[in-house]
């Protein structure tokens, strides 16, 4: 009798677990949103990862790396604090891809958000309105799903990253004959909208009926078309937005409450550490600002008192810097460290006196510097001074101080 | 022994009143910019003549009732537009003429509020602000502190410039007035009296009041409602031509803003626009702007000069610094009736605490390859 009931006991409850998914997001009776983990609260201390060498670019399989840079940098960062890391798109050899994976899971405990760019980078242009177009990338990212739903180093799914701006037309834009049809260029807008969210609906839709034990997140630039992914993508789990304010995320966790009520993961943000005004490099500039943000980030996340309660955590772009990325169309520039600044924005101070307030450093973002000196086949790595402020804030992680000025 | 005792013991009961002595003489109650021509406690020289500043006459020992004492200072603003600027107005600076170019702030540290008698010789005369610091330049101010519009009396009264918690270490513009020839069409002849800090340690800091609705960025070129500057002129700015006073079928009063844009791509970016913003040219650089929450919506009226002109983007708040905007509503691309049509950018559900960029509107050349003219009015929280 004793061991029926021991059994009985042990089927159910094992019955029980299996049912519940192994990632997923609980709701809470006060609305705060957390991430569960193998069934324990998990904050996402993150950052995005590609390990792009000096002298390649954004093309390199660096998945097939014979010096496998996850090795290192997975300690590194393992040694900072760092559980995850979010990854755009996955490598074209799967075994590869699941070789990175199980790396970083088993010798370091870091898991990964894998992403799909959802062809916001075809030429000539993302077709969202065409059904063909739909359908190539819905099979890429079910293909991806199945591939890698079974690790166990998979903490979710990104579909996209700012693609929704191409809705507005500012980046790569497109149209359909319907949308072409109307004149009134608002309106334009918003009928791009409810096809790129619906779009991205079904293909959460596809992956919840393959894979119920990750949670599906919209990668989404700012807060921009929200109020239309409030109507047509509700499917998604969380929204896994791309934001560079500077030292506050402002009215962000608000904002999103009121707008489209999701888990929000800051799935893209930072500082990078060069002053375009000043023409050097800044470490403590880049501190200030990630410090800053990730108290924002702590001040947000569940059950905390004043906060929306709505935040999961974050993934810092980036972990190294990336060479290639101001003059990607010209190779002889991948193996110098640019320090033309490419983009202005304001919400970064501390250098917007530049000239023409171009202060963003695109090459000069990572919490860890590279070097032509190579060790173990890779370009050295370095940790700023933000690897080790981010490292003692997760130890302890203060939230209630002011953020001081940037001491120099 | 004893009287060792004795000595240390009186050193140590005479010791404190000593140095609370010294510092209540360290700690005056207040510091003079102006009480009287030649007055010995003086400080500062009403020397940085700005904007229009042909437009400006000034007599500092006007003796027709001033204030207090034998005289007052007489400023006469004709709005002319001499230098073709719109506005003009008088720095107190230390020493003259000092553009933060050379040392010469004083340490203010104590002082709690600037107060100034004034008087319009009519009445109805607006300032459209008084300010406190706010000089950049090598030796910057410590602190930049504006008040305003003020619309004047014919008869004197003081106003008070609160500057509890302010940072007071080193201020070069210790006063300093400005109008527009917008606020004042036919010129404004006015009177200051009795310029000066004070320290009031009663004086409590001034909280971010809560604007009440509506709050006007435009009614009117003289309208005292008006608030924001038209200053942030973006991208291509050589293409735009600005005239808060046009009197080409106004929506609403006498006057609308009519803006030329003209497309030729002056400055290489191929788009350009303006932000109406506090204080002028403030891109979050300054601890300002107004707290709107009761805000739900924006609204204004808008026009082409032949209809068919598209704006990009009209916008209100966005602006991204050290004191960023608390939130940003849009609404664009906008194409242009060539009658008045109201707009609105909906604010509900917004955060409106800290608004420093009023309103902005944005267009480009690619979609106006003609350029634009176009007209706005009526521009308002509600």
């Amino acid at each position: 009798m004793l061991v029926a009931c021991l059994f009985l006991f042990t089927f159910l409850f094992s019955a029980c677990y299996a049912a519940k998914p192994s990632v997923y997001i609980q709701k809470l009776k006060n609305n705060h949103y957390r991430l569960m983990v193998a069934g324990k609260p998990y904050i996402v201390k993150g950052v995005c990862y590609n390990p792009i060498p000096i002298g390649m670019d954004y093309d390199y399989d660096w998945w097939n790396d014979p010096a496998k840079p996850w090795i290192t940098d997975g300690k590194m960062m393992k040694e900072m604090g760092i559980n995850t890391i979010r990854l755009y798109q996955v490598g074209r050899d799967p075994q590869a891809v699941k070789q990175v994976i199980n790396d970083f899971y088993k010798l370091y405990g870091i898991r990964v958000l894998l992403g799909d760019w959802l062809g916001f980078w075809e030429y000539p242009c993302p077709f969202y309105g065409d059904d063909k177009f739909q359908e190539k990338v819905v099979k890429q990212v079910v293909e991806m799903v199945n591939l890698y739903k079974e690790e166990p180093g998979v903490l979710g799914w990104i579909l996209g990253n700012e693609n929704n701006y191409s809705c507005l037309g500012h980046v790569n834009p497109w149209s359909n004959p319907e949308v072409d049809a109307e004149t009134d260029p608002q309106k334009q807008k918003l009928m791009r909208a409810k096809i790129y969210y619906s779009f991205v609906n079904k293909i959460s839709q596809e992956i919840h009926k393959i894979d119920p034990h990750h949670p599906v997140g919209l990668g989404n630039g700012e807060l921009v078309g929200l109020d239309s992914a409030a109507k047509y993508c509700q499917d998604v789990d969380f929204v896994a937005c791309i934001i560079y304010r500077g030292k506050t995320f402002g009215n962000l966790f608000k904002s999103l409450r009121m707008t489209f009520d999701k888990p929000l993961l800051l799935a893209e943000f930072g500082a990078d550490c060069y002053d375009a005004n000043l023409k050097k490099e800044d470490q403590n500039m880049q501190a200030f600002f990630l410090e800053s943000q990730w108290m924002q980030i702590y001040e947000n996340l569940a059950n905390t008192k004043t906060g929306e309660g709505n935040c999961l955590g974050g993934t810092i772009f980036e972990w190294t810097d990336e060479w290639w990325k101001h003059a990607p169309d010209y190779p002889d520039g991948w193996k110098i460290h640019d320090t033309e600044s490419s983009w202005s924005n304001g919400s970064y101070y501390f250098d917007i006196q530049a000239l023409g307030n171009k202060n963003m450093n695109e090459e000069w973002f990572g919490l860890v510097a590279i070097s032509e000196e190579m060790v173990n086949g890779l370009n050295k790595r370095t940790p700023r001074k933000a690897y080790y402020v981010i490292r003692e804030f997760w130890k302890n992680p203060v939230t209630k101080k002011p953020a001081a000025k940037k001491s120099r | 022994m004893k009287k060792l005792l004795a000595v240390l013991l009186a050193f140590g009961l005479l010791a404190p009143a000593v140095a609370w002595a010294e510092e209540k003489a360290a700690s005056p109650k207040e510091f003079v910019i102006y009480a009287d021509k030649n007055a010995k406690d003086n400080h500062y020289i009403p020397s940085g003549w700005m904007g229009d500043y042909g437009d400006i006459k000034m007599n500092d020992q006007a003796a027709t009732n001033p204030h207090s004492g034998t005289s007052c200072i007489e400023f006469v603003y004709s709005a002319k537009k001499s230098q073709t600027q719109g506005w003009a107005g008088v720095y107190w600076q230390n020493p003259a003429n000092n553009w933060g170019n050379k040392k010469g702030g004083y340490d203010l540290t104590g002082m709690t509020k600037l107060t100034f008698w004034a008087r319009g010789a009519k009445g109805g005369e607006v300032l459209q602000k008084v300010m406190v610091g706010g000089i950049k330049g090598t030796y910057p101010d410590t602190t930049a502190v504006e008040m305003g519009p003020v619309e004047l009396t014919d008869t004197w009264k003081q106003y008070t410039v609160n500057l509890v918690g302010k940072d007071l270490t080193y201020i070069n513009g210790g006063f300093c007035w400005t109008t527009t020839a917008d606020l004042n069409p036919n010129g404004a002849t006015f009177y200051i009296d009795d310029v000066k800090f004070e320290a009031d340690p009663n004086l409590k800091p001034e909280g971010r009041k809560i604007q009440e609705m509506p709050f006007y960025i435009y009614a009117d070129r003289s309208s005292v409602a008006n608030h924001f500057i038209p200053s942030g002129w973006m991208g291509d700015y050589g293409d735009i031509k600005y005239d808060g006073a046009s009197k080409e079928d106004a929506y609403l009063g006498d006057t609308c803003v009519k803006i030329i844009y003209s497309g030729k791509a002056t400055q290489g970016a191929r788009w350009a626009g303006i932000f109406w913003q506090n204080p002028a040219n403030n891109w979050g650089t300054t601890d300002a702007g107004f707290d709107l929450s009761k805000a739900t919506k924006f609204t204004f009226y808008a026009r082409g000069d032949k209809g068919g002109e598209r704006i990009e983007e009209f916008k209100v708040g966005g602006i991204m610094g050290e004191f960023s905007d608390s939130d940003s509503a849009t609404i664009g691309p906008v194409i242009l009736n060539k009658e008045w049509t109201q707009y609105t950018i909906d604010l509900k559900g917004k955060d409106m605490s800290y608004i420093i960029g009023g309103f902005a509107w944005a267009t480009n050349v690619d979609n106006n390859p003609e350029g634009a003219t176009f007209y706005l009015d009526e521009l308002k929280f509600e």
